[in-house]
């Protein structure tokens, strides 16, 4: 597969604040790469730097393997932190400008427009718009050039749940289209979803990265009910539980690795106790994020 | 290269701001550079309260070539109004972010700043073209014969004009570029002549050669004074070429630091 993006050992420091910290990573063509980390840990520091606005102080990266250029950028649709556009302007001709700055075909502009949603306010200034409305203009601009790259920096901040279902829908659908997307967001839910690949930042280094669907492998854990009164001290005696934890009225049992749920049941069915419930948790990318977390 | 000029251009497009201050500049412009008579009546009235007196219809304000000058060294106090727009417009592209995310479009730093380069030339040609309809009209009206020769003379006062102008949004460019701030960088620009009277008065002291060398100096240099004409001396009708090296170098240092500085940053 084509590597589309290549970091290496990408740094910036702002004075004796060193926002990024060494990150080498690799997006190859096709990938939904999601970047995950919490408040200033550097991801939109290393998005602006992979975007021309941020000088690096150290390492390099590249664009469609060859070292970045200011033109290349036109390749790529890039919204960082939040919808930037003249307020004077109306949301049409802040796009003409866009297509000016690209250099692509205007007609392109009442496609995306129609694919966000917002051919009627087209000839409205843009300081008029819900802030849902100059998130899905952002996206437009973005999409404006037919861009082989798509960088959303937390394209659903403050959107209501209808435009979090859109923008996530808008995602899929330009995903499905063979299009790159590299997305910074908090929502992992969100990430979970629509992405393939995965990286974590923390205090500005990289401390994990791999694909989504490794996140639910693993030991597992289940949540179990029964009609029965010792039923903690026969969880434990099970000798494939490493830890037993009651919520709510169920209990939740850790098991080692090798062990499966229907271990488990078959074990309580020996000892005579029915299950009225038994589920297996699948890790979620949450979970796994904050244990990635915690462990660095 | 008129392709980033249209890009500006376009950005300017639905800005009211833009077009008032614009509207009012070239209006200004207008109008004061046509109403030279009406000031001569108030000279006459002044200097009537010394004890003397002069027959306005004899100082020769509109004839050419004087007519140059005098417009020209007028209309070069205006010049400010242009540059606070100039201020509005670069600023503007900071407090939107609109700057950074022009970058992250795919525009070089070098071209957006071209970009805005662009348009000051724009605005100099568009105020030399001004003067030269309003002297060329005046000059008709006014003057007793019209000879090609009187009509060309000191013509060279034009495009010392121009580059008196585009000196100065390039510096109005330069200050926004630096403080980013629009009410301080316009206080700066207005400040920016007294400060440098400061500077050069105290300098008069111990290096006097140095003064033709300060920019708001140069431009004093570059285009005289004309009306001590009509009063009692000569003045230089000529442009010193060592002025017109002074402002080009100023000009060219300003939109260098200008582009080192934007090169420079992270935006």
């Amino acid at each position: 597969m084509e590597t589309v993006l290549a970091i290496n050992n990408l740094g910036k420091n702002f004075g004796r604040i060193q926002a990024v910290n060494n990150i080498s990573l690799q997006v190859k063509a096709g990938q939904v790469f999601g970047m995950l980390g919490p408040n200033g840990s550097g991801k939109t520091t290393t998005l602006g730097m992979l975007m021309g606005v941020v000088n690096p102080t150290a390492g390099s990266f590249s664009w469609f393997g060859q070292p970045p250029t200011d033109h290349m950028r036109r390749r790529i649709g890039a919204v960082l932190e939040h919808p930037i556009f003249y307020p004077y302007l109306s949301g049409r001709k802040n796009l003409e400008l866009n297509a000016m700055i690209k250099q692509c075909p205007v007609a392109n502009i009442d496609n995306v427009l129609a694919l966000v949603e917002l051919t009627e306010r087209q000839h409205d200034a843009y300081k008029t718009y819900s802030l849902g409305m100059k998130q899905r203009l952002a996206i437009a601009s973005a999409l404006l050039n037919d861009p082989d790259v798509l960088i959303l920096d937390e394209p659903t901040n403050g959107l209501d749940p209808m435009g979090i279902a859109g923008i996530r829908e808008l995602i899929i659908r330009i995903a499905a289209g063979g299009k790159t997307i590299i997305l910074a967001s908090h929502l992992l839910d969100e990430v979970q979803r629509v992405c393939t690949h995965f990286a974590i930042l923390k205090k500005g280094t990289l401390i994990h990265h791999g694909p989504v669907h490794d996140v639910g492998k693993g030991t597992e854990t289940v949540e179990v009910k029964a009609n029965a009164p010792d039923l903690s001290h026969v969880l434990l005696a099970f000798p494939g539980t490493s830890s037993v934890n009651r919520e709510n009225g169920s209990f939740q049992v850790q098991l080692r690795e090798q062990y499966k749920a229907a271990d488990l049941n078959r074990f309580l069915f020996e000892k005579d106790i029915v299950a009225s419930h038994l589920v297996t948790r699948q890790k979620s990318l949450e979970q796994q994020f904050l244990e990635i977390l915690a462990e660095s | 290269m008129l392709h980033l000029l249209r890009i500006d251009l376009k950005k300017m497009s639905s800005y009211r701001t833009f077009w008032v201050v614009c509207g009012l500049y070239f209006l200004t412009l207008g109008f004061g550079a046509a109403s030279g008579m009406e000031f001569l009546k108030w000279l006459a009235s002044f200097i009537d309260g010394f004890g003397q007196e002069i027959n306005i219809n004899r100082i020769p304000l509109y004839h050419f070539p004087d007519v140059w000058l005098n417009l020209i060294w007028c209309a070069g106090l205006l010049k400010v109004i242009l540059a606070v727009m100039v201020v509005i417009s670069i600023t503007n592209e900071y407090t939107y972010r609109t700057l950074r995310q022009n970058i992250i479009d795919g525009l070089s730093r070098g071209e957006f700043l071209l970009s805005k380069i662009l348009t000051n030339v724009l605005l100099s040609l568009m105020s030399a073209t001004m003067i030269f309809v309003i002297g060329l009209v005046t000059g008709m009206i006014y003057s007793p014969s019209l000879e090609w020769g009187r009509m060309v003379t000191d013509l060279e006062f034009l495009p010392a004009y121009f580059l008196e102008v585009f000196f100065f949004l390039s510096y109005a460019l330069m200050l926004g570029i630096l403080i980013q701030r629009s009410g301080l960088t316009i206080i700066l620009l207005l400040l920016s002549q007294l400060i440098e009277f400061i500077i050069t008065s105290n300098v008069d002291d111990y290096l006097p050669g140095l003064i033709p060398f300060f920019p708001m100096e140069s431009i004093r240099n570059l285009i005289t004074f004309p009306f001590p004409r009509y009063a009692f001396s000569e003045i230089r009708d000529y442009i010193s070429p060592g002025a017109v090296a002074i402002v080009l170098a100023w000009t060219l240092v300003f939109n260098y630091i200008s582009y080192r500085k934007l090169k420079r940053s992270d935006i």
